[in-house]
């Protein structure tokens, strides 16, 4: 399933339209102020315009989207900082429910989920922290972006004879409870623990894999789509930074003119060539075997994390005061991409697994 | 090198840190380790304390209250309360403003302005940027006009710390459009309650109200509050300069940090074992101690270059470049090393003085705001690219 690249470009145009005019700098900094840290408005017009069954099958009423048509939204959505949970929600635990759910099930959710009513977050990282007894599950889901607003939670829990399943948790059932908080780019998040909640499984794998492979991969799209966010971020500060350079002047003329900065901006310009590689070869990788698509995947994120950082990191300080301001889209990137940093694996744990399936373990 | 000026040194360090650890009032010791934000109040008691010592202008002469410190002493004495994680010394009373007085000021001005100053019973702010000049100082613009006794003053300052507490703003004016650009600016004192001052708050990413827009729309100020000669603000800003080149915080806080990270690493299990086990973060804390070590002594053969006079202009610059810049990496590497409890910021839990650390354990709570904050050390107080090119143009002749 690749979608073709006139559908990608219309996709990504449509995005980028409704956000030049719906999600300005000016806009977000109001919707920041949102109880849940996102806009309804906003996430309702994300589903009008289907975005949220973008990686659905046609049979289930969705877009049929590949890796790489996801990405192209997430770059949009990096560029304006948009802050719905179309990642979580309306790729990643949609396409969970599709691929793992059972026909009931399928029929039950998707249509809440795709037209944005419904709200989903996921726990996928933290299988050893939860107990799975008869249908009830106890333990905490530490920090689950979007958590503080989800009607559900998705969550990875590690059986006693060690297999991966998935339930899902009904965020107002009984012996659920949810402590809200705010992450540094003004998202909702819960710290989430639960006490004998009640919990569904999606218990019924397509394709042959098992529940713990199909929830790997669909980890690995998130990731590529982090990259993919993180190269929409890059790209808007690289141009920022350049744009405010040529129209500073210092010492009688525009900074842009000093040499070493110049020199520095050339090197900024290179990580967003290769940002933007590597982000396009971890969502061809999407297709791969499972060992190969990780070892691209991983190694695009640690090479894109620390890309990121270095670009966010100089377009605070060549913008000198201003770029530790609120007033300015600047510290907001920089804010997004350090949390971006931390999502689904830090930059050492995707080097280690870049590592280790480049060289075999150790 | 003289041992007794070593000797003191040692002496003052050890003072401090027995200061630390049995007088320092419990309250203002862990907000600030915590990296929860100070309010007036906090600020006003920890000038006082360190008043009390004898160690708010301990580097002043004695005539005016100072125990005349090496500058050796003056950097150990910052260097060590920054690696217990103490609260900043705020430099504009003690350091900035205060030798300016007391070397050009009319002896009026001592005596009205000195004693307030040691005792930081009258805050100070520095009003020196504006939006058109940063790093390029002497393009400032803030126009001070002479009119009988009195200076009128417009124009607008900004980035000026802690404005809104100031009672007085030692600020840089334009007297002049003659000749060039440093020669027309001059140093003036400035009532901050005088009519026509106005101070507008500047929203950060650290999440709490530091920064301000001044603005000065027909002040008056008496002539009298001028400093030294009209025209010669510039020379008595370079002096200053000098003051703030000691800056042993820099080194001090990199350490503070550099300790944080490799307690939290030691102290934190991942996969049952300390995170410090693990090669990446072994090997990650090794290149940050080899900075240091690198930073410690070359910080420490560049203040005994300048207290010997054999300083070639580019010591400060090196403190300020290699410190400020390992103090973010290991800020940042920090942050890494917290995962998820680094994603969580909530400026409202910073100001509680006895609440919970937001976030994490050892509490690293306020790390976030700190981190955040410290992007700005590569920025204000010449900024990195501003040293390189004084360690080019003055060191290396280009
Ligand atoms: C938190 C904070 C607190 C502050 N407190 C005070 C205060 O109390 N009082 C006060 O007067 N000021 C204060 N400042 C202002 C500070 O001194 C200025 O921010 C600083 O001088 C830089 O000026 P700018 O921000 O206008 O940046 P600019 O001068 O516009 O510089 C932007 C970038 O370009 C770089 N650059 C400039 N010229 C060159 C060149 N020739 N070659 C290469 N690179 C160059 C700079 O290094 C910087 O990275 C504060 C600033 C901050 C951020």
């Amino acid at each position: 399933m690749t979608t073709d690249l006139e559908t990608i470009g219309m996709l990504r145009d449509s995005l980028e339209r409704y956000a030049a005019d719906n999600y300005a700098f000016n806009d977000r900094l109001g919707m920041l102020k949102d109880s849940s840290g996102y806009n309804e408005k906003v996430w309702n017009d994300l589903a009008e315009f289907g975005f949220l069954t973008l990686r659905l099958p046609e049979d289930m009423d969705g877009l049929d989207g590949d890796a790489n048509s996801v990405g192209a939204l997430m770059e949009v959505v990096g560029k304006y900082l948009m802050q719905e949970p179309f990642l979580i929600s309306g790729i990643l635990s949609t396409t969970l429910v599709a691929r793992l759910g059972d026909a009931g099930q399928r029929e039950r959710l998707l249509q809440g989920l795709g037209s944005g009513q419904m709200l989903f977050s996921c726990s996928l990282e933290h299988a050893d922290d939860c107990l799975l007894e008869d249908n009830r599950l106890s333990g905490r889901l530490d920090l689950v972006i979007h958590g503080d607003a989800a009607h559900g939670f998705l969550v990875a829990v590690r059986t006693g004879a060690g297999e991966i399943k998935l339930g899902l948790v009904n965020a107002s059932a009984p012996g659920v409870q949810r402590n809200p908080c705010r992450l540094l780019d003004g998202r909702g998040a819960a710290r989430v623990v639960l006490d004998n909640a009640e919990v569904e499984l999606l218990d019924t794998p397509a394709d042959g894999l098992s529940i713990e492979q199909h929830i790997d991969l669909l980890v690995d799209e998130a990731n590529a789509a982090l990259c993919a966010e993180a190269c929409g971020m890059i790209d808007a500060l690289l141009n920022t930074t350049n744009d405010y350079l040529k129209v500073r002047t210092q010492f009688g003329r525009p900074l842009a003119t000093n040499q070493a900065l110049q020199h520095r901006m050339a090197d900024l310009y290179l990580l967003r060539q290769e940002a933007f590689a590597l982000t396009r070869a971890a969502e061809r990788a999407i297709s791969q075997p499972a060992a190969e698509r990780s070892r691209i995947v991983s190694g695009a994120r640690a090479y894109i994390s620390q890309a990121a950082r270095k670009v966010a990191n100089e377009a605070v300080q060549m913008h000198g005061g201003l770029g530790i301001t609120e007033e300015l889209n600047v510290s907001h990137f920089y804010r997004r991409i350090m949390l971006l940093n931390n999502l689904l694996g830090g930059r050492d744990q995707h080097f280690s697994r870049f590592v280790e399936s480049s060289l075999g373990a150790a | 090198m003289n041992n007794s000026v070593l000797d003191k040194a040692q002496q003052l360090r050890e003072a401090v840190r027995h200061f630390y650890r049995n007088e320092m009032p419990a309250g203002l010791r862990d907000k600030s380790h915590r990296h929860q934000v100070l309010d007036k109040q906090d600020y006003l008691q920890w000038m006082q304390l360190l008043d009390q010592k004898g160690w708010a202008v301990g580097h002043w002469p004695k005539e005016h209250g100072g125990q005349e410190w090496s500058l050796l002493e003056r950097f150990v004495f910052e260097d060590e309360l920054a690696r217990l994680g103490c609260p900043w010394v705020i430099p504009f009373g003690v350091k900035y403003v205060g030798p300016v007085i007391y070397t050009f000021g009319s002896d009026e001005q001592k005596r009205r302005f000195l004693p307030g100053i040691v005792k930081t019973e009258e805050f100070w702010a520095q009003g020196y940027s504006e939006p058109n000049a940063g790093s390029d100082l002497a393009g400032l613009r803030t126009r001070a006009i002479r009119d009988g006794d009195d200076y009128v003053v417009n124009g607008q300052k900004v980035w000026t710390t802690y404005a809104q507490w100031a009672d007085w703003l030692f600020c840089l004016v334009r007297t002049s459009t003659e000749g060039k650009p440093q020669s027309g600016i001059s140093f003036l004192l400035i009532d901050m309650r005088s009519k026509g001052v106005t101070v507008k708050p500047i929203s950060t990413m650290d999440g709490y109200h530091h920064v301000n827009e001044v603005w000065l729309e027909d002040v008056r100020v008496p002539a009298a509050h001028l400093v030294g000669e009209e025209g010669a603000g510039w020379t008595y800003a370079k002096f200053l300069l000098k003051n703030e080149r000691t800056a042993g915080a820099i080194v001090g806080q990199a350490r503070h940090v550099l300790d944080r990270l490799t307690l939290y690493a030691r102290e934190t299990q991942v996969n049952g074992e300390p995170l410090i086990n693990q090669p990446l973060m072994r090997n990650r804390i090794g290149e940050f101690e080899l900075r240091f070590l690198a930073l410690e002594v070359a910080s420490y053969d560049a203040v005994m270059a300048m207290l010997e006079e054999r300083d070639n202009g580019g010591e400060a610059s090196l403190v300020k470049i290699r410190g400020t810049e390992l103090y973010q990496e290991v800020t940042d590497a920090l942050l890494d090393a917290m995962g998820e409890a680094a994603m969580v910021f909530d400026p409202a839990a910073l100001h509680t003085a006895d609440g919970l650390p937001p976030l994490g354990p050892q509490d690293t709570g306020g790390i976030l705001k700190e981190h955040f904050y410290n992007r700005a050390n590569t920025i204000f107080g010449g900024s990195s690219e501003v040293q390189r090119n004084i360690i080019a143009k003055v060191v290396l002749g280009l």
